[in-house]
C-alpha cells in the first residue's frame, strides 16, 4: 500500500477519530485507526465497537492496501509535518512509513485483518433531513442526559418519531428533563422510539457542527443508527432498553405562571449561586406579585439575594432549585423571554418559550 | 478566644456495661472478648487490669495472665444502646460533639459555660448524670485544646476528672514523655530520642528552626503541640469536612489485588459513618502512603453525592491506577469529602423505588446495629477485623494517643493511624 495525501486532509480524519478510539482500550487495536487505500482514494476508519466513523479522502494512490496504527500517534505526527503533503507506505511486518519533506517516520502497526468489522448498514432506512434542525435538537436536550452509569437507560437521548413528520427528542437524568419536538421530514420506519447514547450523540453533534448545511441522512437498523453526509458515514450502537414514561412527569399546566427576561434570570442565578451551600448550587426562588427574589446561603461563606422584575400575578411561593439545572436550560434558549410555571415547593418547575411548547424543560426542586 | 473542651471517655466501656447488666460480675475481673484462642480482648474491667490484661491483647494471652477472670462474649447491641444514651446526655449541654468512637467524644462547651457554669462543674454534672441514669463510669479531661483534654482524661481514669486550666498546657505537658504528643508513633519517638528529646518540655525548649532541620515538615506540628497549641476545632460528624477511614498495614503491600480488600473495608466504614451522620459525600479521596512514608492523594468528584460504601469502593478502585502500584504501600485511606446534608434534590420519577443499594444499606445498617458490624460482610472482608476492634463504630478515625498506639501495636490486624495535620 502506498499513497500521497494532503496532511490537513488526513489530520481532519484523525481529529475525528480521537473522539472515538479508546485511550486505554482493553483490546489494543481499538486505539488504532484503519487506513485503507482504494482506487478512488483513502478511507479512514475509527471504531470502538459502539461507534464507528468511516471517512473518504482524496489521495494519489500508488498501490492499494491497508494499515492500522495508533490513532493518537498518527494524529500527533500528522500535526507536525514539515510539508503540506505526506506519503504513507506499508512496510513488511505491518510497519507504516510516513515521509514528508525530509522528515521520515517508521511506526509500528498491526495486521489490518485484525481491525474489527463495522456493522453492515445496508438494512438501515436512511432519511434525508435538515442538519441544522437535528443540531438544534441535540443542543436542546444533551445537557439533561444522565452521567450516572448505573442508570444506563438514561445515558442517552430518546429519539421518538411522532405523527406528521415530527420527531421528539427527550433526555432526563431523573432530576430534570428536556424535550424538544421538531419537523424532520421523512419516515424513519421505527415502531417505537430509540435511545441514542451520549457519546454517539456528541460525535453526531461534532459532525453536524463541522458543516451544518451539508446534506445528511439518518437511519436506523435493528439496534444501531447510521448517519451519513458526503464522504462520511457513522454507525453507532443504540442503548438497548425501555426509556421511562417521560410524559407522565411533565405537568399539564402549572398553577403559577410567570414571564421573565431570560438573560436577567440567567445572570441572577449565576451571581446568587456563588453562595450556595456545599457546592450544591442550591438557590431559593421566592415569588410574589411581579417580583422574583433569588437567595442563597452558605453557613461558611454568607448569604446573597437578588430581586428580578417579572410578570406574575398570583399567590406567593418559595421553592428551592439547583441553579445549574435552570442555567443549563436558559443557556440553550435564544428568546428574550422565558415562561416559567411552578406548582408548590415539591412540584416540578416547567420552562418553555412564551406560547411555544415545542421545547419543554422540567426541573425538580430541591428541599432547602 | 480560649475554648473549653471536655474529652469524655467511658471507663472499660464494654466491661462496665456487662458488669452493670449482670450484677454478679460487679467487682469481679471481667474480660469481654471473642474466641478464646483466636480472638482479642475487646475490653478489660479495672479489676483484671492489675494482671496485665489490656484491650486488643490476644485472648489466649489474657486468659493465661488472669485465669480467674470471667470471660464474657460481646453484646454489641447493648454497647450501641448504652453509647447512644451517653451521647444523648452530651447533647443536653452542647451541640458541638465530636464522636471518636462508641465510648469517647470531644465536647466543645465554650458557649455553654454561661448557662451551666465552669467547665469543671459541667464535666462533673455530665459524669454524674451518666452514673445516675446509666450506671456507667466515665472519666473526663478538661483543657483549652483537644489533645491536652485527651491526655488529661487518660490521667484521670478511672471514674475521675482532671483539668488543665487555660494557658497552663505548656507547663502541664513539659514533664510528659514525647510519646504523648499526638502523631508521635514509635518511629518518630525513636527519632526524637536520638535528638535527646525525651519529654515534651525538651521539644518546647528547642528553637523551631532547629527542629525543622532535624524533623522536616512535621516540626511545626510537634513544636506547636509541645507549646499547648492545637488549632483543631471540635467538629461534629454532621459538619465535618470529610469522613474517612485509613489503616496502616501489618506489612507493606504490593499491587492492586492486595490493596483491594483494605480499600473495600475502608469504603464500607466511610459509608456507614456517612449514613449515621445523615450526610452524603460529593467527592472521594484516596490516600496512599508508600513504604518510604511519602504520601499521595487522588480525588474524584462524583456525579451525585453518595453514602453507599460500595459506590465509594468503586470510586476508590478507579483512583487506584493513578498511584504508583509498583511501589510497596504501607497505608491506604478512603475519605468522603464535600459532605452535603439536608439539601435534597427531589426526583422526577417520584414513584421510583429507593435504589437497591439504599435498601441493601439500610438493611445492613439494621443488622449491624443488632448483631455488630461483622454479622454480614462481603466475602473479601471475611477475615477483616471488625470495626469495634479497630477503633469503634462511630468514628473510625480515632485520633491516637501514645496509649492507643501502644494498644494498636499489640493488636492483630490493621492498625489505625491518624496523620498529623489532618482534620476530621
Amino acid at each position: 500500500m502506498e499513497f500521497r495525501i494532503a496532511a490537513d486532509e488526513l489530520k481532519k480524519a484523525l481529529h475525528r477519530a480521537q473522539g472515538i478510539v479508546e485511550r486505554k482500550a482493553t483490546m489494543p487495536i481499538l486505539s488504532n485507526v484503519l487506513v485503507t487505500a482504494g482506487k478512488s482514494g483513502v478511507t479512514v476508519t475509527a471504531f470502538d465497537l459502539d461507534i464507528g466513523i468511516v471517512s473518504e479522502h482524496p489521495a494519489e494512490v500508488v498501490k492499494t492496501g491497508a494499515i492500522t496504527v495508533s490513532a493518537r500517534t498518527l494524529f500527533d505526527i500528522v500535526s507536525f509535518l514539515p510539508e503540506a503533503q505526506v506519503t504513507v507506505k506499508k512496510l513488511p511486518n505491518n510497519y507504516a512509513e510516513l515521509t514528508s519533506g525530509a522528515a521520515h517516520y517508521k511506526i509500528v502497526g498491526m495486521a489490518p485483518e485484525e481491525f474489527p468489522k463495522l456493522p453492515k448498514d445496508d438494512a438501515a432506512h436512511a432519511v434525508a433531513l435538515s442538519g441544522p434542525t437535528l443540531l438544534e435538537m441535540i443542543k436542546k436536550t444533551q445537557f439533561a442526559i444522565s452521567n450516572d452509569e448505573t442508570r444506563y437507560i438514561l445515558n442517552g437521548v430518546f429519539f421518538e418519531p411522532r405523527e406528521k413528520g415530527l420527531v421528539r427528542m427527550v433526555a432526563t437524568d431523573g432530576h430534570r428533563l428536556a424535550l424538544v419536538e421538531r419537523e424532520l421530514a421523512g419516515d424513519f420506519k421505527l415502531k417505537s422510539g430509540v435511545i441514542i447514547p451520549r457519546k454517539g450523540l456528541f460525535e453526531l453533534k461534532r459532525l453536524l457542527d463541522e458543516a451544518p448545511d451539508a446534506e445528511c441522512q439518518l437511519g436506523f437498523a435493528e439496534n444501531s443508527a447510521i448517519f451519513k453526509k458526503p464522504g462520511l458515514s457513522m454507525v453507532m450502537r443504540l442503548i438497548d432498553g425501555q426509556f421511562p414514561e417521560y410524559q407522565r412527569v411533565i405537568p399539564k399546566e402549572g398553577e403559577k405562571q410567570l414571564l421573565v427576561r431570560r438573560d436577567k434570570l440567567f445572570d441572577a442565578l449565576k451571581r446568587i449561586s456563588l453562595l450556595s451551600a456545599d457546592k450544591s448550587n442550591a438557590v431559593k426562588l421566592s415569588l410574589s406579585e411581579n417580583l422574583l427574589r433569588i437567595t442563597a446561603n452558605n453557613p461558611d461563606l454568607g448569604e446573597a439575594k437578588d430581586d428580578l422584575e417579572v410578570a406574575y400575578r398570583g399567590g406567593t411561593l418559595t421553592v428551592g432549585f439547583n441553579a445549574r439545572y435552570l442555567l443549563d436550560v436558559l443557556g440553550v434558549l435564544e428568546t428574550d423571554e422565558v415562561s416559567v410555571e411552578l406548582g408548590d415547593e415539591h412540584s416540578p418547575g416547567v420552562l418553555h418559550l412564551p406560547g411555544d411548547k415545542s421545547f419543554t424543560a422540567v426541573v425538580m426542586p430541591m428541599r432547602v | 478566644m480560649s475554648r473549653a473542651i471536655i474529652h469524655i471517655d467511658m471507663d472499660a466501656f464494654y466491661a462496665s456495661v456487662e458488669q452493670r447488666d449482670a450484677p454478679e460480675l460487679k467487682g469481679k475481673p471481667v474480660i469481654v472478648g471473642g474466641h478464646p484462642q483466636r480472638g482479642v480482648v475487646l475490653a478489660a474491667s479495672y479489676e483484671v487490669r492489675p494482671f496485665g490484661v489490656r484491650s486488643a491483647m490476644p485472648m489466649a494471652r489474657a486468659i493465661k495472665a488472669a485465669p480467674q477472670a470471667v470471660v464474657v462474649p460481646p453484646r454489641f447491641k447493648a454497647y450501641v444502646e448504652a453509647s447512644e444514651a451517653v451521647f444523648r446526655i452530651f447533647e443536653r449541654y452542647t451541640p458541638l460533639i465530636e464522636p471518636l468512637s462508641l465510648d469517647e467524644a470531644f465536647l466543645d462547651v465554650t458557649a455553654s459555660l454561661g448557662l451551666f457554669g465552669k467547665a469543671w462543674e459541667l464535666a462533673a454534672r455530665i459524669r454524674k448524670e451518666i452514673a445516675a441514669e446509666l450506671h456507667l463510669p466515665a472519666s473526663a479531661g478538661i483543657a483549652d485544646v483537644k489533645f491536652v483534654a485527651k491526655i488529661v482524661s487518660d490521667l484521670a481514669k478511672p471514674d475521675g476528672q482532671k483539668e488543665v486550666p487555660p494557658g497552663m498546657s505548656r507547663e502541664f505537658l513539659a514533664p510528659l514523655p514525647v510519646s504523648r504528643l499526638w502523631g508521635v508513633g514509635p518511629k518518630t519517638e525513636e527519632a526524637l530520642k536520638r535528638l535527646g528529646l525525651r519529654t515534651i518540655g525538651d521539644v518546647a525548649a528547642k528553637e523551631l528552626e532547629w527542629l525543622a532541620q532535624k524533623l522536616g515538615s512535621s516540626a511545626q506540628h510537634f513544636w506547636d503541640l509541645s507549646h499547648g497549641v492545637d488549632p483543631r476545632h471540635v467538629v461534629p460528624d454532621r459538619d465535618a469536612k470529610s469522613v474517612g477511614a485509613q489503616d496502616t498495614f501489618e506489612e507493606d503491600l504490593l499491587g492492586e489485588e492486595a490493596l483491594q480488600p483494605h480499600l473495600h473495608s475502608q469504603a464500607l466504614r466511610v459509608g456507614r459513618r456517612l449514613r449515621r451522620a445523615g450526610v452524603k459525600a460529593r467527592a472521594v479521596q484516596l490516600t496512599v502512603k508508600y513504604e518510604d512514608f511519602t504520601q499521595v492523594t487522588r480525588r474524584h468528584t462524583l456525579e451525585a453525592p453518595t453514602d453507599d460504601g460500595q459506590a465509594l469502593y468503586r470510586e476508590a478502585l478507579a483512583l487506584l491506577p493513578k498511584v504508583d502500584l509498583r511501589r510497596r504501600i504501607r497505608l491506604t485511606g478512603v475519605a468522603g469529602q464535600e459532605l452535603v446534608g439536608e439539601q435534597e434534590q427531589l426526583g422526577l420519577f417520584a414513584e421510583e423505588a429507593p435504589s437497591r443499594s439504599d435498601k441493601l444499606n439500610s438493611a445492613l445498617d439494621r443488622i449491624a446495629s443488632k448483631f455488630g458490624a461483622k454479622a454480614v460482610v462481603t466475602a473479601d472482608l471475611a477475615h477483616d477485623a471488625p470495626d469495634d476492634q479497630r477503633d469503634g463504630f462511630y468514628r473510625e478515625e480515632k485520633r491516637e494517643t501514645a496509649v492507643a498506639a501502644e494498644k494498636a501495636r499489640q493488636q492483630k490486624g490493621p492498625r489505625v493511624e491518624r496523620e498529623p495535620g489532618e482534620e476530621g
